[in-house]
């Protein structure tokens, strides 16, 4: 980047120097004025136009000298303690524009200014520094992402080769086929998440809250799922307080909804229970999802929000590691808090507390 | 057989969804352009459209106008990637009866075109019947083996509902929405006391009964 300099700096130099001539032949005349009128007025000497014609041509010079003296020291005093800071700065800044976000100001010399820049400089370092954790965040993002759907595209084109050998059983053939279906609606199910997080996460302006019924938009959620527990013989328990109602976006909350409920059905078994309570106070409603599935360890627990994780590998096949990051997203959007109690073989409770009208 | 037109622009899609409602026993014509499918319907009568939004020329919103302002019986099926509220409102309000968003599952499109020419059946005979057990619902009336079971109409309505899902569970506020005013000031639990004085009424037939799903609603279920 060209930063102006050479015409302008000159330009600026002498602006600096009549300026400082002004100010001090205004000094030395004011000086010479009062000196002068002292001497007339107590010793009773009277200058002629000579001498005085002499001393104020001498005066003159020695004003011009000065006033370059000055503008000389002036301009070293700024480069030592603006132009080095700055031009240091400006430097860091193009790398950054260049995109090294490694780049940071190292701040001890910059005393010049009376710490002004030592705060430029930190504030920068700061900025560098943000801008580094989201380029990171952002590469895992597309690894991730590439990774998930490279998998399940491999298998779909695999499976498809395979199909089009002549003379496979029936058997086979549908196997192959099956395992293609599959593939796909994962695939689907991730494009669809990745949809959603994404319009999620560049939200401006948030969907207007409407005051609703709690417990009914809780029940209608769970229906959804009547045919999965009626096939898989699981019992849902309800224990939903009456009356509950809560200002908030209903169709971002069913999104926390359905998430969490689809995630206990997944992974309760036959004969499992999955519940879901809610309680509420003045302030706050909480919702409680419980399951009797398989549960998980501490340090699984403690990384589900993340996106793309999974915590068992052999489950993998069965989500795509993002329902729970939107769940994370959409209940901070509402400023509520989302907790996870678990333990290995027992179940799985998720606790969503939300207050009842959001803050004004 | 029943008759469905698919109006799908893509070429693959289309041919899949044709092929596989084929096989599951439908009578299924694909068009790619609202303009196509305009002519299929001049050219013969169907009894379900399955339609996308997003075409080139006239799109979704525009055809389910145009065919709803001609016929108000014919099952409206959307089928679109567009999966934002506004175009949902937008289509239930213009007269669609359900929507899929894309990528659909084949099984799922099947159960629900099924529920809706069932719906569509029961709209336009108005009669429901349940192995011995007879609803008309131009004359409120409600038959087993015969003889009338007199009921009121408010029972009759909830009656109706839960028969016309079987299997499917209703809350009771969502009853309430339905069947009472929006000004009332009854408490959901009132639903309770129509559920059991349908029971009791109800109680010489064998065909279905009404189940409570605790916590939940009811439903009926048909034996």
């Amino acid at each position: 980047m060209k930063r102006r300099g050479g015409y302008a700096g000159f330009l600026r130099g002498v602006h600096r120097y009549l300026l400082f001539f002004a100010m001090t032949a205004f000094l030395v005349t004011c000086c010479m004025l009062l000196f002068l009128n002292i001497l007339t007025d107590t010793l009773h000497i009277t200058f002629t136009d000579e001498n005085i014609g002499m001393a104020a041509k001498l005066t003159f010079g020695n004003v011009v000298l000065l006033s370059l003296l000055f503008t000389v020291i002036d301009i070293l005093r700024r480069r030592r303690a603006v132009h080095r800071p700055v031009n240091r700065i400006l430097q860091a800044a193009d790398r950054l524009i260049a995109g090294d976000f490694s780049v940071r100001i190292a701040p001890p010399d910059f005393s010049g200014a009376d710490g002004c820049f030592d705060d430029i400089a930190d504030c920068f370092n700061r900025l560098a520094q943000e801008l580094g954790s989201v380029e990171t965040l952002r590469t895992d993002f597309i690894a991730n992402v590439s990774h998930e759907m490279k998998t399940p595209l491999a298998v779909i084109h695999n499976y498809g080769t395979l199909l089009q050998q002549p003379g496979l059983s029936e058997e086979t053939r549908m196997e192959y086929a099956g395992v293609i279906t599959q593939s796909s609606r994962r695939l689907a199910d991730m494009v669809t998440n990745i949809l959603k997080l994404n319009r999620l996460e560049n939200q401006q302006i948030y969907p207007q809250a409407t005051e609703y019924d709690l417990g009914e938009q809780l029940r209608e959620c769970l229906l959804q799922y009547e045919d999965i527990w009626d096939a898989a013989g699981i019992e849902p328990v309800t224990d939903i307080v009456d009356g509950v109602r809560i200002k908030a976006d209903a169709e971002l909350l069913a999104l926390v909804w359905n998430n969490l409920l689809s995630n206990a059905f997944k992974f309760t078994e036959s004969g499992g229970v999955v519940s879901v309570s809610l309680r509420a106070d003045d302030t706050y409603a909480t919702v409680r999802v419980k399951d009797t599935g398989c549960g998980m360890t501490p340090e699984v627990g403690a990384r589900i929000f993340e996106k793309f994780y999974q915590g068992d590998a052999s489950r993998a096949v069965q989500g795509n590691g993002l329902g729970l990051a939107l769940v994370k997203r959409v209940v901070d959007i509402l400023q509520g808090t989302i907790s996870v109690e678990s333990a290995s073989g027992v179940g799985t409770v998720f606790t969503v507390r939300l207050r009842r009208r959001p803050h004004e | 057989m029943f008759k469905i037109l698919v109006v799908e622009d893509d070429r693959e899609l289309n041919r899949s969804v044709c092929t596989f409602l084929n096989q599951s026993g439908y009578e299924a014509t694909g068009c790619l352009s609202a303009a196509e499918a305009y002519n299929a319907m001049y050219a013969g009568v169907f009894d379900l459209i399955v339609s996308d939004i997003m075409m080139p020329g006239t799109d979704g919103f525009e055809f389910v106008q145009n065919v709803r302002a001609l016929d108000q019986e014919i099952p409206l099926l959307f089928m679109t990637a567009r999966d934002d509220i506004v175009s949902k409102q937008r289509g239930f309000r213009i007269g669609v009866d359900d929507y899929m968003v894309k990528p659909i599952d084949p099984d799922e499109l099947f159960l629900r075109i099924g529920a809706l020419l069932r719906r569509a059946k029961i709209a336009a005979s108005r009669r429901l019947e349940v192995g011995a057990f007879c609803m008309d619902a131009d004359a409120f009336t409600a038959e087993l083996n015969g003889e009338e079971i007199s009921l009121t109409k408010r029972e009759f309505n909830i009656l109706y509902k839960l028969l016309s899902y079987p299997k499917k569970t209703f809350t009771r506020q969502q009853l309430m929405d339905e069947f009472w005013d929006a000004d009332t000031e009854t408490a959901p639990r009132a639903v309770d006391v129509y559920m059991t004085k349908l029971r009791s009424k109800l109680a010489a037939c064998g065909d279905f009964e009404i189940r409570t799903v605790h916590g939940l609603g009811y439903k009926a279920v048909i034996r």
